[in-house]
């Protein structure tokens, strides 16, 4: 899978500290108990803007998918698709996720999947989501 | 609301691959299009209110551009592809509470280059990402068509909605195209050639996806009363209303199952003083032919979930029973935001749609829809002025 440098942003560089170690973190709003996306700034539920960060299980359902497919290129070629999902984590938030090792025809709402992580040779670690 | 608001003049630039004009330029364009078209000139405008957009749109700065001097009204609006149905309600506001007479709205866009494809226009490219959100783009989540691809899919596994009833979408558009000599795309399709359409993002063929254009497009508004005196028939604003679901990306969230029509459509049909039985033709934003679908739910022209089997009945196309996006929309036509669904309910208000001219007008729904089905605006349009 080619996507380029992952650089760090130095506004969701906990999430990369947890990809480097294979953990999934994540955004939490402690007074309300509410879970969110990592780059979720404020919580909608309560007000409250003091987000921290925490570690989520991996967990994860299948939401909704598309199989998202390359412009092809002026010689005729296509790069290869690349199946997109929104996942719903075990706490609650959904994520924009992309998909690896899946079979694009047996997706389904509610397939089980769990975090996982690439750690490229050059760049930041990145997530993937595979089924259990 | 007093004598009411209406639509006097309507101003449209050359739409599509259109080069060597700025946003702005042809933005001011449209404003003295639109004018010219009411019989008036901008110096008779004392209200200006100018889209937001994304290819280098112009801010309040058009006025002057335009050398308007002394308005009463000047404003720029965003709420993306609701923008259109929004800047109509304050038009209609400010003229109807005496703010101001005569009110131009225009959206201008250009984000089309010579050397770019449509499809890159609006797309984010990089070698290298930044962050969180860098990440998930340069995974693959860098345009909306993913995105509403992941609200048709979920609409699919929800109901059993079919790509081939999207297909009966992009299929009545086109015929409604054809009839259009200002559609960008005015050769006949068959649902054939809709599921032989490249993906785009599956469910999403390339023939369930908008034009990219460049262009802009201007109303004039102002009190009924007025638009009665000046030189083109008077397009009556009935009713307004807006939806802004904020759907929540978590558990329990209703993303791609419903849209801000189903609150915007309510409002403005009750201010309005009609019911969705009332709507002869509805010009609805379709940026893909799902949110067309979607939207037709969300209104009441049937019940949740039966979208699919509603435009497969072939109620949307020539001759049907709910003729809609009848120059072609913006799957067909031209992509100027919510100002192509408006553009067209002017055409058929007036009586100005040729070969497309649908026989019954007097009652039109025009819709926006922003985001990723964040926004919906509706605005009820007709010929006749309210309550008469």
């Amino acid at each position: 899978m080619e996507i380029g440098i992952l650089r760090r942003d130095g506004r969701t560089d906990p999430f990369f500290d947890g990809a480097a170690e294979d953990r999934l973190v994540i955004r939490r709003c402690e007074p309300c108990d509410h879970w969110y996306a990592p780059d979720q700034s404020g919580c909608p539920s309560c007000g409250g803007d003091e987000l921290v960060w925490a570690q989520a299980s991996g967990e994860a359902t299948l939401v909704t998918w598309t199989v998202l497919h390359g412009r092809p290129a002026a010689d005729g070629t296509v790069p290869p698709p690349a199946v997109l999902g929104l996942v719903e984590l075990a706490e609650g938030p959904w994520l924009n996720a992309r998909l690896d090792g899946v079979d694009a025809a047996a997706l389904r709402e509610g397939l089980a999947l769990r975090a996982s992580f690439v750690h490229p040779a050059e760049g930041e670690p990145y997530l993937l989501f595979r089924p259990v | 609301m007093g004598e009411g608001a209406a639509i006097a003049g309507l101003g449209m630039t050359e739409l599509g691959r259109v080069y060597g004009r700025s946003a702005r330029r042809l933005a001011a364009d449209a404003v003295r299009r639109a004018a010219a078209d009411a019989g008036l000139g901008p110096a008779d405008l004392d209200g200006l209110v100018v889209s937001h957009g994304l290819g280098g749109s112009p801010g309040i700065e058009l006025a002057d551009t335009l050398g308007l001097r002394d308005l009463r009204v000047l404003t720029q609006m965003n709420a993306f592809g609701a923008t259109a149905g929004a800047m109509i309600a304050y038009a209609a506001m400010s003229v109807t509470s005496g703010a101001a007479t005569t009110v131009a709205c225009v959206f201008a866009d250009a984000p089309l280059r010579p050397e770019r494809s449509s499809g890159a226009a609006y797309e984010r490219s990089a070698r290298e990402w930044h962050g969180y959100g860098g990440m998930t783009a340069a995974l693959g989540f860098r345009s909306v068509n993913a995105l509403y691809a992941l609200a048709a899919r979920r609409h699919m596994a929800r109901y059993g909605t079919t790509s081939e009833q999207f297909g009966a979408i992009a299929v009545s558009t086109r015929q409604w195209a054809t009839m259009n000599p200002l559609a960008q795309m005015r050769d006949p399709i068959t649902l054939a050639d809709h599921q032989n359409s490249r993906w785009v993002a599956e469910p999403l063929h390339l023939l369930d996806c908008c034009l990219v254009s460049n262009g802009a497009i201007a109303v004039v508004v102002t009190s009924a009363d007025r638009a009665r005196d000046l030189a083109r028939p008077p397009v009556h604003i009935w009713g307004w209303g807006q939806g802004h679901p904020g759907h929540r990306r978590e558990r329990g969230s209703e993303f791609g199952l419903t849209t801000g029509a189903a609150v915007s459509g309510p409002i403005a049909m009750k201010m309005a003083g009609v019911t969705v039985s009332d709507i002869d033709v509805c010009e609805l934003y379709d940026c893909y032919t799902y949110t067309v679908l979607v939207s037709l739910e969300d209104y009441g022209f049937c019940a949740k979930g039966e979208g699919g089997a509603f435009v497969e009945s072939g109620a949307l196309g020539p001759g049907g029973a709910l003729p809609t996006n009848t120059g072609g929309g913006q799957l067909s036509g031209y992509y100027m935001w919510g100002m192509t669904p408006l553009s067209e309910a002017v055409v058929q208000a007036r009586g100005d749609g040729g070969e497309r001219q649908v026989a019954k007008n007097d009652v039109i729904l025009v819709s926006g829809n922003g985001g990723i089905l964040d926004h919906h605006s509706t605005l009820i349009l007709s010929p006749h002025r309210k309550g008469a």
